[in-house]
């Protein structure tokens, strides 16, 4: 062997020897699978995905118009009262959302309060609230008791049924001061954060169960970690086996 | 003797179940019992360190030359597996859901890389350290001393999320403010590196891997057993977990399954927890798949990873040793997103309030009414997944430091004592810099741990893949690449930081977006692996004793 520069070179998609030959092909059939595994099954989930709105989302779409207006029917405050707690149940929402939705919530809950009761109601509110600002624990019975009262007054009015997770989550977000007509605020943005909250992108991957999971989350979470230890095996297995053939001391 | 160590077991264990019979709180005052474990552990790795001390500096180095393939496979994991897998990964999950899988794929996918490509490659090159490749395979000690810098760039910007991870776990035993917290913990794992850190390392981290998985898995078992999932294969059960979650579940009065502060076990839909790129958190496709690209080029990039491999007797077995290293950190990365699932349903009561993100796992345990004593082993083990990683880093850093910049560089002649105070003067500047930046509170564990995979993907990545695989590329093509990998981070990381200062800069969205501080690796490595190529075309050619060195030593 001279020293030109052709005699020592070396450069992956050029090999020079059987060994290399043999591993660069290995390795760009490797590359290959888990390249198409990792990024094209993303990509066929990007292709395949609809916006899917929850059923809350609609029934805000249906209901949003009158309620603006200050038209709305009774059954159309609860389908809205009920899209707000929606989204209020949901743990992502920002403080400033919050606030929009409590005020949405609030009002619908009062709209659909009878005269005669709205007094009394946001009495027992407001002291609720005090209450729940003055415990040291939520385990304090006191406050169990009153939290569970006022669930039970107002819960009805939204029509929840009992074993409704929101019936739970109603008198955390009632707030006598947010009990008035919609703000500016509320109107401007509040179409806009249901949407945010409340239309996913879903396809059939996401749809269709596989061992529990959401096929696309089993597939992402388990399977690929599966194949990442299955390709590393295959490749020492592979060029084991070549050098073993080849008498190659390592 | 054995009198006087019965009772002081006996008297640890009472004092551990006094305080298991305390009443749950997520946060408060002093843990009796998590603290025991957690000091109990900690002594327990400076005892083995002492035990299997190494006896000079090349012992230390390639202490794993006479360790089998799994325990090798174990002291990978263990070293890969820090605070920002133990912690941050079901943090990111619980915060952002599918989004939070990229860095699951990005964490793990990288390893087949790093196989494939380098592993023996790295091992046949025979060298100690990356910059110690860099300078010998670009022929040049100002690359070296480049590599050696970036090297503790890299290492401190990983350590800042340990340590955000080590202040959170320190705050939640010892009831303290998060800066005392970080404070307290940043001088305990300094002390601990500086006690520990040239001990026996690889024996150290098999022990730590063990308990590090084992107090991470026992929970797990619990949470499914105890909320009626498949509770024999976690990683599998909590995929009901996570369908649950989706579709919402209803309140049931005849489980009676409740959290710890007494709410019934039911969730409204929230289908944002596991929809991809859903609008709800604010993340797309686009960052999806440059964070999944870039921590993968960034995990074949980390001087710290790819140092692993010189300590195993032969290539075969480093290949090997990737293969059982990435099948034990699978364990931790298939358990982790059940803590995330759980974590949503458990604390998905308004009254539960905010949580912190990054301590969800134990939050989570705690929320599941698992027994305090085993939560606080979590915690424990969290804590040593930190600390077995900022030592490591911190002994890398400070190596790099002494070995490659002072003696390397600076001062050929300098003695082996003088080298090991540059070591330790190292080591307590680099934890009083990342005591300092883990302070701010930047980001999430997660996030910060990926901008080191970031800058490692665009400066020792190239340099590597091209180093190992084309002989044409010479010291000015390492040179305009390197230039163009930190070019691209320094634009990326300057406007992360004026981000957070509030100062707004020319095409401040739009940078943000397309070079965000966790995956500005996607551009950057594509761009650095261009410029180096390029400029190698047109320069002279790489001198013959190298080339030979790589067809004779690296590829024969």
């Amino acid at each position: 062997m001279n020293d030109s520069p052709e005699e020592y070179h070396i450069s992956f998609f050029k090999p020079t020897t059987r060994q290399a030959h043999f591993n660069r092909n290995l390795v760009v059939w490797l590359v290959l699978v888990w390249f198409a595994a990792i990024f094209g099954f993303q990509i066929l989930l990007r292709v395949l995905q609809e916006p899917t709105p929850e059923p809350a989302y609609l029934a805000f779409r249906e209901t949003w118009s009158d309620v603006k207006n200050n038209t709305a029917t009774a059954e159309q405050w609860q389908q809205f009262g009920k899209a707000n707690l929606s989204v209020l149940g949901k743990i992502a929402v920002e403080p400033g959302e919050i606030r929009i939705l409590e005020n949405a919530l609030n009002w619908s809950v009062l709209q659909l309060a009878h005269d005669t009761m709205q007094a009394g109601m946001k009495r027992d509110i407001a002291l609720f609230e005090r209450l729940r600002n003055s415990i040291h624990t939520i385990s304090d019975p006191e406050y169990i008791i009153a939290r569970q009262l006022l669930s039970a007054e107002t819960s009805p009015l939204l029509e929840l049924d009992p074993s409704d997770v929101r019936t739970v989550i109603l008198p955390l977000h009632l707030v006598a001061g947010a009990m008035e007509p919609l703000a500016t605020k509320t109107v401007r943005e509040l179409p806009g954060i249901m949407e945010k909250y409340l239309v996913h992108n879903q396809s059939v991957l996401t749809d269709t169960r596989f061992l529990g999971f959401p096929f696309h989350y089993f597939y992402t979470a388990v399977l690929l970690l599966v194949l990442f230890v299955g390709l590393c095996w295959l490749y020492c297995v592979r060029t084991d086996r070549l050098y073993k053939k080849l008498s190659i001391e390592d | 003797m054995k009198k006087y160590l019965l009772s002081i077991g006996l008297l640890l264990i009472s004092v551990c179940a006094a305080a298991a019979s305390a009443a749950p709180h997520l946060e408060g005052s002093f843990k009796v019992g998590p603290a025991i474990i957690l000091i109990t552990i900690l002594v327990l790795f400076v005892l083995v360190g002492l035990f299997f001390r190494a006896k000079d500096t090349n012992d230390f180095y390639a202490a794993g030359r006479g360790i089998s393939r799994v325990g090798s496979g174990m002291a990978i994991a263990s070293n890969w597996m820090s605070a920002a897998s133990f912690l941050g990964m079901a943090a990111l999950m619980y915060g952002s859901g599918y989004h939070g899988l990229a860095y699951v794929v990005g964490w793990t996918g990288g390893y087949v890389l790093l196989l494939i490509l380098m592993a023996g490659q790295i091992r046949k090159y025979g060298k100690y350290t990356a910059a110690d490749f860099i300078g010998d395979r670009y022929y040049s000690r100002a690359l070296r001393a480049a590599g050696a810098i970036i090297a503790i760039l890299i290492s401190i910007a990983y350590c800042v999320g340990q340590f955000g991870g080590i202040g959170l776990m320190f705050k939640w035993v010892m009831g303290v403010d998060y800066s005392a917290a970080v404070i307290i913990g940043g001088l305990v794992v300094l002390a601990y590196t500086l006690i520990s850190g040239m001990l026996g390392v690889t024996k150290n981290m098999q022990i730590q891997y063990v308990i590090i998985i084992v107090s991470f898995l026992i929970p797990l078992f619990i949470l499914t057993f105890k909320f009626d999932y498949f509770w024999v294969l976690p990683q599998l059960g909590y995929g009901a977990v996570v369908s649950d979650a989706v579709s919402g579940i209803p309140l049931n009065d005849a489980n009676q399954l409740m959290n710890s502060l007494g709410h019934e076990f039911g969730m409204v839909a929230a289908p944002e927890y596991a929809m991809p790129w859903d609008p709800a958190t604010g993340k797309s496709f686009f960052q999806w798949i440059a964070i999944a690209f870039s921590l993968m080029i960034g995990t074949a990039g980390l001087p710290h990873v790819i140092q692993r491999f010189y300590v195993v007797p032969k290539a075969r077995d480093a290949r090997w040793s990737v293969v059982w290293g990435l099948f034990f950190i699978c364990i931790l990365y298939w358990s982790a997103p059940a803590y995330a699932a759980f974590g949503k349903i458990l604390s998905s009561n308004p009254e539960v309030g905010r949580l912190a993100k990054d301590a969800i796992v134990v939050y989570t345990a705690q929320l599941g009414h698992v027994h305090p004593l085993i939560v606080g082993l979590l915690a424990a083990g969290g804590v040593s997944a930190a600390f077995s990683t900022v030592s490591g880093l911190l002994v890398a850093g400070a190596s790099a430091f002494s070995h490659d910049l002072y003696v390397r560089v600076i001062n050929p002649d300098a003695s082996p004592k003088r080298q090991l105070l540059f070591a330790r003067l190292a080591t307590i500047l680099m934890a009083v810099i990342v005591t300092t930046i883990a302070l701010a509170k930047l980001a999430l564990i997660g996030q910060l741990v990926a901008v080191a995979f970031s800058l490692a993907g665009c400066t020792i990545f190239p340099l590597f893949l091209l180093g190992i695989w084309w002989s044409g590329s010479n010291k000015q093509g390492a040179v305009a690449g390197i230039i163009a990998g930190l070019l691209v981070s320094v634009v990326a990381l300057t406007y992360f930081v004026a981000g957070k200062m509030g100062t707004t800069l020319p095409a401040h969205e739009f940078i943000s977006y397309w070079l965000g501080a966790w995956y500005f690796a996607w551009f950057g490595a594509p761009l650095a692996i261009i410029a180096n190529i390029v400029v190698s075309k047109m320069t002279k050619p790489t001198p013959l004793e190298i080339r030979k060195f790589l067809v004779e030593n690296v590829h024969t």
